[in-house]
């Protein structure tokens, strides 16, 4: 198990890099430069100089810089420097804040002018996170249940309501759900607050709706699972030993069942966390899928590369998460 | 069994550590949606109007617009007096000793040298970079500093340090050229002396421009050093930040999450404290137009400056509805010169009273190409002022404003917003269909457009394109345009729609016969709209060159006697939209808000749209005098000198 977390760690940076390289390339090709005001107009020399502060003027000046800054070479080598000590006592000598660099810098955004990308991605991560996490918590209590509640009498009127719900969520698109649940449960029953962010009661609408897709795709992998190993024997010696049905149920065929949710749940919940711009949209959900596709729009390329890889850190790490669950669930996989 | 439970108990923790982690403040006395989210709170680098909205509440400039009055008087700010010299070319500011930063320290007139230098600096790509070009030395700063940081990128240097160190021997230096170049003096830490390049007769409104407020140095500078690749002074993001920015105006900055929020909580250092009845100011950001309303229907917020939502136009509807219903009674309230607020305040509550169409210093207008020939060769019909003249005369402006844009906008005969710039007269304005009161009118003034065509000589079967960006309803305003001229003049019209970048740029290089355009106007001045029609402006789109408009813009601008100043200026516009017709005003902008007339108060009506929002007061919340604040007589522009407010 140590060697899996040891490889899978090891790979991180590697795949980091390609993808660093791979987004860097193609955002490069997006035409439109972002230092370029269509409505006030700065003089060419102007943006010449801010394209030379940037390295925007040269791909490979602008790659190795951003790597640079990005891996923290740039922070340890003003560190040792005494660069930073500098900079952090000329602050207290005037009684200021010192000021906060990090270590990891993802550099500034060219369209918010006064926020770094790591300043948006703290702001941003811990609500998309949120929302994500609530929505997979949801969708596992949801699917589980209804799953369960199918295969224990596969083709009842139970079964078939709950696929039928099922379906119903995997299909609507998450605007449709979404604005349909704003309307229902904040804007007519007054239960919900509207574009608020923040609380338990601000939360629990969105990540409904965000985790009605989940949801039903749970009940679907527990139903199928539960329907298979109901049949398996050790059930039938289970039930021959006597045991009451809802531990036969529960302890018995749900642990087998559950494992190819489990496996579902790594990419589920990266998924859930960061491709919830739709819901963000409708909610009013301060969130990173925002940032994601206005960077694009804005050419915004430091925060462009920033989301992307905060994105797939996320997913690599869950999907190590869930791998070292599912071992340690199920011995038999080693 | 008790493992399946890992990855649930693990997801509770993920939610439970970040919500609580959150940590919600209680709601502010004020909460209010800003059109859009803030750029920048740097003031010198502002330009967007919900910027420089927060900016307001943050920093205070040396005077500030009295925005509830009339005339938008000039009243003090951080200067408590002002002198202007005889040749009004010097003025001479006196600081009051009580105005403060956020951290107790006074705030010195060298702090407004420091800050005007950076908005001087090429470096700083200041986007009103032009407005402190009025100042005597500007524009030779300015270029001489461009001009060494070009050659500073083509010098060789023998290694990183030396080429450091020549980075920051040049900063040196420009500290040097400003001193010696640029008139700006602080005699003494309460005295600030500034000699403009000419006389400016707005120049107190403009010093009331959030551009124009004061950073602390202290801080700021700590975020700016020079970038020893370019020379260029480089800034790190962060000094803006909640809980770091130090400001001087009603309110400090304690938190502000990008995308999320701002939170506003009244400065303890600030001068006239005793006046602002609110203590903390919420600003949630709501992109989404319906969502906006919506927050404001369940009570989440108490103004929305700017309701862009799809259904605005029933909303103002539904306004002038309920105003017809009280017709008797808002005709009693006006004419006791109430201000449209204030009657709302007099009248029965209802939610329909909560939308508020205010008129905007902004004119929508179409843009006529000037030149003598079109972009492909051929002659351009619209270089002859009888064929632009024929066009304008022959739109329904009337249509585009009732039927198309629905918000209760009045129809434009002037670029400059009648009744906007106190001691401006407003010329008549070129009689369109919309202007004519019966169909005999009506026929007269087509009559006489149809003749203007023939004079002029109008190509026959000459199809005419009109260019406009594909958002915001432009294209349906375009069609009623088309559908005018097909109807009364017989010329066809192809609609040519364009992304907005690629639309941009058609209209800076003129690739264009006719196309749409707005101006807002930025300080109170009928240049801010006539300047754009200037042969050599940067803005004018239209390549409109009269030497006689010229030659009136020139001599108003050397002319001391505001009077007469006006009077050339009013004639400049009257040439504009009476005779040359480089662009056809269509109508002028309405902005909408939302609130509740009952509870908020201190909103101005006045139609330079420029809200301080920390005069508003909260009626009903137990804090400040409780009084409303309405609109009252303006002082009649006098400018010449401040008075120390009692």
């Amino acid at each position: 198990m140590s060697m899996l977390i040891l490889r899978r760690l090891l790979a991180l940076p590697i795949i980091l890099l390609v993808v660093y390289t791979i987004t860097l390339f193609l955002a490069w090709k997006v035409p439109g430069n972002p230092l370029e005001n269509p409505e006030k107009r700065p003089k060419p020399e102007v943006i010449e100089q801010m394209n030379k502060q940037y390295n925007l003027d040269s791909f490979p000046r602008f790659y190795f810089s951003y790597l640079d800054s990005a891996t923290g070479f740039e922070y340890l080598r003003d560190w040792f420097s005494g660069e930073i000590h500098r900079e952090n006592e000329a602050a207290v000598a005037q009684g200021l804040p010192t000021p906060q660099r990090p270590v990891f810098d993802f550099g500034p955004s060219l369209k918010y002018d006064d926020k770094t990308v790591n300043e948006i991605i703290r702001d941003a991560l811990p609500v998309s996170v949120t929302l994500g996490a609530s929505a997979i918590l949801i969708a596992l209590i949801i699917g589980t249940i209804s799953g369960i509640i199918g295969a224990v009498k596969p083709n009842s009127i139970a079964d078939l309501s709950t696929l039928g719900v099922a379906m119903v969520g995997i299909s609507l698109p998450s605007f449709v759900t979404g604005t349909v649940l704003l309307l229902v449960f904040s804007i007519w029953l007054g239960w919900f607050p509207v574009a608020q962010w923040g609380t338990l009661r601000s939360i629990a609408l969105p990540a409904f709706a965000l985790s009605l897709p989940f949801a039903a795709y749970i009940a679907r992998l527990t139903r199928m699972g539960m329907i298979e190993s109901l049949g398996a024997d050790y059930i039938r010696t289970a039930r021959a030993k006597g045991n009451p049905e809802h531990v036969v149920l529960i302890k018995h065929a749900l642990k087998n069942a559950f494992l190819p949710v489990l496996s579902y749940l790594g990419p589920a919940t990266a998924f859930a966390m960061t491709g919830s711009f739709v819901i963000e949209r409708v909610f009013t959900v301060p969130g990173m899928g925002e940032h994601f596709v206005s960077a694009v729009q804005n050419k915004d390329l430091f925060l462009i590369i920033g989301t992307v890889l905060v994105f797939s850190t996320m997913l690599i790490v869950f999907n190590l998460v869930v791998d070292i669950l599912y071992r340690w669930i199920d011995p038999r996989i080693a | 069994m008790l493992r399946l439970l890992v990855p649930i108990v693990l997801l509770l923790a993920l939610v439970g550590v970040s919500v609580f982690s959150d940590n919600p403040a209680p709601r502010a006395d004020l909460v209010f949606i800003n059109s859009s989210d803030v750029n920048t709170l740097d003031p010198q680098r502002m330009s967007w109007m919900h910027d420089l909205r927060t900016a307001r509440l943050l920093f205070q400039p040396l005077v500030q617009n009295d925005v509830l009055s009339d005339d938008f008087d000039i009243i003090p700010g951080v200067a408590e007096s002002w002198e202007i010299s005889d040749d009004a070319r010097t003025y001479t500011f006196h600081l009051r000793h009580d105005a403060k930063w956020s951290n107790g320290e006074p705030v010195t007139a060298e702090d407004f040298r420091y800050s005007w230098r950076r908005a001087m600096l090429p470096d700083l790509v200041s986007d009103y970079v032009a407005m402190f070009m009025n100042i005597d030395g500007a524009t030779e700063f300015y270029d001489w500093r461009l001009a060494q940081l070009d050659a500073f990128s083509d010098r060789d240097f023998a290694n990183a340090s030396e080429r450091q160190q020549a980075a920051y021997d040049l900063w040196d230096e420009t500290h040097a050229q400003f001193d010696a170049l640029v008139g700006m003096q602080a005699p003494d830490p309460q005295t600030l002396v500034v000699r403009l390049s000419k006389p400016v007769p707005y120049f107190l409104d403009i010093c009331a421009f959030g551009v124009f407020a004061p950073v602390y140095e202290p801080l700021v500078a700590q975020y700016e050093r020079p970038d020893p690749q370019t020379g260029r002074l480089i800034r790190r993001p962060g000094w803006t930040q909640g809980g770091v920015l130090i400001s001087n105006g009603p309110f400090i900055l304690t938190r502000w999450r990008m995308k999320r929020d701002m939170r506003l909580e009244k400065n303890p250092y600030f001068w006239d404290r005793d006046n602002i009845a609110i203590d903390s100011i919420d600003i949630p950001s709501i992109n989404d137009p319906n969502a906006g309303v919506l927050a404001y229907q369940t009570g989440a917020v108490d103004w929305i400056a700017d309701v862009t939502a799809p259904y605005r136009g029933e909303m103002v509807a539904q306004k002038l509805e309920y105003l017809a219903e009280h017709a008797e009674q808002v005709e009693q309230l006006r004419a006791q010169g109430l201000d449209q607020f204030s009657i709302d305040r007099m009248l029965p509550p209802d939610p329909r009273a909560h939308t508020h169409a205010v008129s905007s210093f902004g004119t929508y207008f179409y843009n006529f190409n000037c030149k003598p020939f079109l972009p492909d060769g051929q002659p351009n019909p619209f270089a002859d002022a009888r064929v632009r003249r024929a066009f304008a005369m022959c739109i329904d402006k009337r249509a585009v404003a009732d039927q198309v844009r629905r918000l209760g906008e009045p129809v434009a005969s002037t670029l400059i917003p009648p009744g906007s710039i106190g001691g401006y007269t407003s010329p008549k304005g070129l009689p369109s269909i919309s202007d004519a009161k019966t169909p005999a009118e009506r026929d007269a003034i087509i009559a006489q457009a149809q003749q203007l065509i023939s004079e002029a000589g109008y190509p026959q079967d000459f199809v005419v394109t009109l260019s406009f960006n594909k958002d915001a309803g432009h294209d349906l305003i375009a069609q009623t345009v088309a559908k005018s001229w097909q109807k009364y003049l017989g010329i066809q019209t192809r609609l040519d729609q364009k992304e907005i970048k690629i639309f941009r740029d058609d209209l800076k290089d003129k690739r264009y016969m006719t196309a749409r355009a707005g101006w807002f106007g930025d300080y109170g001045d009928p240049t801010t709209f006539l300047d754009i029609n200037y042969s050599t402006d940067g803005n004018n789109d239209r390549a409109y060159n009269n030497p006689v408009f010229d030659d009136l813009l020139d001599r108003a601008s050397v002319e001391l006697d505001p009077e007469k100043r006006m009077a050339m200026l009013s004639e400049a516009e009257r040439i504009l939209i009476e005779e040359d017709l480089p662009l056809v005003p269509i109508f002028h902008y309405a902005t909408i808000y939302m609130f509740d007339p009952h509870k908020i108060t201190g909103l101005s009506t006045h139609p330079r749209t420029k809200q301080n929002a920390y005069l508003i007061e909260v009626l009903g919340d137990g804090k400040g005098p409780e009084q409303p604040r309405p609109m009252h007589k303006g002082n009649g522009h006098d400018q010449s000198r401040g008075e120390p407010q009692s």
